[in-house]
């Protein structure tokens, strides 16, 4: 049964599960897979890698199923005519996170797509819907990548308010099963958007060990700092940090970010390396709290079905510890 | 329809929702007041005595025939080292200077006794349906004794690792302290901060490791908040910063304006006040020695120095020492008798689940 809520009515789609932009590792085979199982797919345009997003966003309009682009807003800002790329291919809508949308929104809106925006406080959510946002995407801590600093269950009901039935609002970090979607539509969401779980799925363009990793982790195995972007040489505008798994690298340099910043040039060399050579004790693997509800590497439309599936039988009453659903 | 009855069945209350114990700043009137609305009352017990305990639970008894629940800490003692006493002092004697305060006049020690063999008698004597702990559990003497007199078990839990041994050491039932709760972090097996993750990613994590059922902590003040934690497979909620501002609560005048003032990035977690993490709304001390300062004698150490200056300041109506607990949620807390808001929030909840239901 599907589960209808004034997201799916905007967005013309079965279920509301949207697949987070993950930075060139969440290409149009994820996201068409995705669409096609019903929820709704997002390329991760990320920084803005032009090549990738020519590639991406032909194949994604050649699958013939409704898709988005996400966009990291400032670093968007310094090349724009991504935004023209992206719009040729006639995306149902442009999600853009971290940093001001009004500059892109009336480009965006003319263009006919839908204005999406990720929001980690009430003053960024107050500047998206001045800037005509379609979707507020609130993102709790709990997210893998980059975020902010409150939690999922005390943001979300404070956007909910906030947007107060203008515009639907899809709730995002820590959610990998239907019993997160049901906890988000209780809390006042029409929606949720998903990485880490999309991450370990047969579609992402993630690598094998990463997302064994991901299915490994458990409890408290993520954490957010800034240790990665100085590792990259990449530093973030404030009030943003990052999500990942903890590893060996993570561990030698948390509490010691001043150290890191003097040896920049060196660690960044090191780091690039361990990347290029899959090396997941040094090279990042960002994930969110979720991590430890994911355990396998199906197919994203199997996701897509078990969340809706698991989030049905939470709506009907049914007892919802995973051993009753197992069972 | 509560869509999980587990909790409603062992406590034998009206609503699955548990008004938190919060040392310091309730007694029995706000217990009573929760338990007339529907909800399991929580007798904080940490900072008082075993009699002051039998006197207070006779007052629940006398009003009311609902079940009550005793709360104790039970961390592991340590004694006052006086050489990091004094340093302490030390760092905070500006604030004497301030108040006009003697920093050498002596201080009676912060009265924060973990779980003993005379509560446990008081315990056994007074058979209160459901005793829980914070900071794990005591030895299993004496969780012996209190099983054996009938009571229910209670233990909290900031990550998967603490609920499991929870559950194997005897516990009837797991709160599950998500990061946004207020008041001491019921951490016993991580000292990691970082590492306890929110209410929403750890209750359903919990709920997969454990047979037992598991309560909601953190964040939760409202309707939908309880509405989610039952989604999220909890079978009860535990709720203290939405009742602080309740008439019943015994929460200082000054202290009402700052949680009424407070705002969404008001509360941190500090160990300025006790020497354990602990969360809420941040305060002078808390802002310019902490929030986390190295300097904090152990728990509940730190609170000694701090004792004097706290009773100056708030006679001068000033919050400036006043350990001011409230979780993340402390937006959402409402000037409203306690049985009446435990019966809106319960209220609200199952509308919520009602409206979304199928």
């Amino acid at each position: 049964m599907p589960i209808e809520t004034s997201l799916t009515a905007l967005l013309g789609v079965k279920h509301p599960i949207l697949s987070a932009p993950m930075d060139t590792i969440a290409g149009a085979r994820l996201a068409a897979a995705v669409s096609a199982a019903g929820g709704f797919g997002i390329l991760g345009g990320g920084y803005g890698d032009k090549a990738w997003l020519e590639r991406e966003t032909a194949k994604a309009a050649a699958a013939s199923v409704p898709f988005g682009i996400g966009f990291i807003t400032w670093s968007l800002a310094k090349k724009p005519e991504l935004l023209d790329i992206a719009l040729d291919a006639k995306p149902r809508a442009i999600m853009l996170s971290f940093g001001d949308p009004k500059l892109f929104a009336p480009r965006i809106k003319s263009a006919g797509a839908l204005l999406f925006c990720q929001v980690q406080t009430e003053d960024m959510a107050r500047a998206a819907l001045d800037a005509g946002a379609d979707i507020l995407i609130a993102q709790g801590t709990e997210a893998g990548g980059h975020g902010a600093s409150r939690t999922t269950i005390d943001i979300v009901p404070a956007i909910v308010d906030l947007a107060a039935g203008r515009v639907p609002v899809v709730a995002a970090g820590g959610i990998a099963d239907g019993r997160g979607l049901a906890a988000m539509m209780m809390l006042g969401a029409s929606g949720v958007l998903l990485g880490t779980r999309f991450y370990a799925s047969q579609e992402c363009d993630g690598t094998e060990e990463a997302k064994k990793l991901i299915c490994d982790a458990s409890s408290g195995a993520t954490a957010r700092g800034v240790v990665f972007d100085l590792s990259r040489n990449n530093v973030w505008p404030a009030p943003f940090t990052v999500r990942s798994l903890i590893n060996g690298h993570l561990r030698r340099w948390t509490g010691h970010e001043v150290e890191l910043l003097q040896s920049m040039t060196a660690v960044a060399a090191e780091y690039a390396a361990a990347r290029e050579a899959r090396n997941f004790d040094i090279a990042a693997v960002f994930a969110g709290d979720a991590v430890s509800l994911i355990h396998d590497i199906p197919p994203a439309a199997e996701i897509v079905e078990r969340i809706v599936s698991e989030a049905d039988q939470v709506l009907l009453g049914r007892r919802n510890s995973s051993a009753a659903l197992r069972a | 329809m509560w869509p999980d009855r587990r909790i409603i069945e062992l406590f034998k209350t009206e609503f699955p929702i548990v008004l938190a114990p919060m040392a310091g700043v309730m007694d029995a009137e706000l217990v009573i007041a929760a338990a007339q609305g529907g909800a399991l009352g929580s007798l904080p017990c940490a900072m008082i005595t075993a009699e002051k305990a039998r006197e207070q639970i006779n007052i629940v008894r006398q009003r009311v025939t609902a079940p009550i629940n005793l709360n104790f800490f039970c961390h592991t003692p340590v004694a006052a080292d006086p050489a990091r006493e004094a340093g302490w002092k030390k760092h905070l004697e500006g604030y004497h200077a301030e108040l006009g305060l003697d920093p050498g006049a002596p201080v009676s020690a912060a009265n924060r006794a973990p779980f003993d063999a005379a509560m446990c008698a008081a315990v056994e004597e007074l058979k209160p349906e459901v005793v829980s702990f914070h900071f794990g559990l005591p030895d299993q003497a004496l969780l012996k004794r209190v099983k054996a007199a009938g009571c229910l078990v209670m233990g909290s839990a900031t990550i998967v690792r603490e609920a499991v041994w929870l559950e194997e050491s005897g516990a009837d039932i797991i709160i599950a302290q998500g990061a946004e709760a207020g008041g001491h972090r019921g951490m016993f097996l991580t000292e990691n901060i970082a590492e306890q993750p929110g209410t929403f990613a750890l209750v359903p994590q919990v709920v997969d490791a454990v047979k037992v059922p598991v309560i909601a902590a953190g964040g939760i003040a409202d309707g939908r908040g309880i509405a989610a934690a039952f989604a999220l497979g909890a079978a009860g909620v535990q709720i203290g910063t939405a009742y602080l501002r309740c008439p019943e609560s015994k929460v200082i005048a000054p202290a009402r304006v700052a949680l009424a003032q407070a705002g969404d990035d008001s509360t941190v977690i500090t160990n300025v006040m006790t020497g354990r993490p602990a969360r809420g709304v941040a305060n002078r001390v808390m802002r310019e020695v902490g929030p986390i300062s190295a300097h904090a004698p152990a728990f509940p150490h730190a609170a000694t120095a701090l004792g004097p200056l706290k009773v100056a300041a708030e006679k001068l109506g000033k919050v400036d020492f006043t350990n001011l607990w409230a979780g993340q949620a402390v937006r959402m807390g409402r000037e409203m008798p306690a049985a009446e808001l435990t019966r809106a929030l319960a209220a609200a909840a199952l509308a919520r689940m009602s409206a979304l239901g199928r």
